[in-house]
């Protein structure tokens, strides 16, 4: 899992660019006009974004049209996996011990 | 930004023999991890989870044979499991939620790569392995 990934996503800014982003590819000028800070610091989030895989840039014209790519998002979540495995053996052995040995 | 695990078992027995062996700490010991629980709003114990160290808990809700809620702190895990216990055809679907993973914190990520290190190793290998077998 690459650092960049929670580096990024430890922003609550950068959180809700991404957020925006889930509905589909949109162009900068749209992103930067639902934020209070302007067009310079969102330029500088999606940079951030960009070099951590979370986001790519397509040009349609002349916009730059941004797009979210969930592959680091799922490795981030990878780690819950474990946790998922944890309890699914849990239950497994619960579901044992009342079988053969719980009078 | 908080994720929630959640793992649901359909168990062929009663829900007074699930509840049983959800809060009775001996039973718990067995399928879970080695414990101290006390069924008692408030009472404060453990889970021992070996190389990762003791889980601290408190127990935050009882409803006899239907939920238990209780804390699972290990830092920087700060989170909460809730069982619920739904009657289903002659037995009982036992549900099982692990709440306020937080993927925004950067520290609870790395704590878990670190922890990977030894799932890779073989635990989870292991665990893969038996619930093939079980399935």
């Amino acid at each position: 899992m690459h650092p960049d990934v929670f580096d990024a996503l430890a922003n609550p800014i950068r959180r809700d660019i991404l957020d925006l982003l889930r509905a589909g590819p949109k162009p900068v000028k749209l992103l930067a006009s639902g934020f209070a800070r302007g067009r310079p610091a969102i330029s500088e989030h999606l940079k951030v974004l960009r070099d951590a895989g979370l986001v790519r840039e397509e040009p349609r014209g002349r916009e730059n049209y941004y797009h979210l790519d969930a592959g680091p998002l799922q490795a981030a979540s990878e780690w819950l996996a474990i946790y998922e495995t944890f309890w699914r053996l849990r239950l497994s052995n619960l579901s044992t011990l009342l079988d053969e040995e719980l009078p | 930004m908080t994720a929630t695990i959640r793992a649901e078992q359909l168990l062929a027995h009663s829900p007074a023999r699930v509840w049983r062996a959800l809060t009775d700490p001996a039973l718990l010991s067995r399928w879970l991890m080695p414990t101290d629980f006390r069924a008692e709003v408030g009472a404060k114990f453990t889970f021992d989870t070996g190389q990762w160290g003791k889980t601290r808990c408190e127990v935050l809700e009882i409803e006899p044979g239907r939920l238990l809620r209780i804390s699972w702190n290990n830092p920087p895990l700060d989170t909460t499991v809730t069982w619920r216990l739904e009657p289903e055809a002659a037995g009982t679907r036992l549900i099982v939620e692990h709440a306020g993973f937080d993927l925004a914190d950067p520290r609870q990520a790395f704590a878990h790569e670190g922890m990977r290190g030894g799932w890779a190793g073989g635990i989870a290998t292991r665990l893969v392995e038996l619930l093939t077998d079980a399935d």
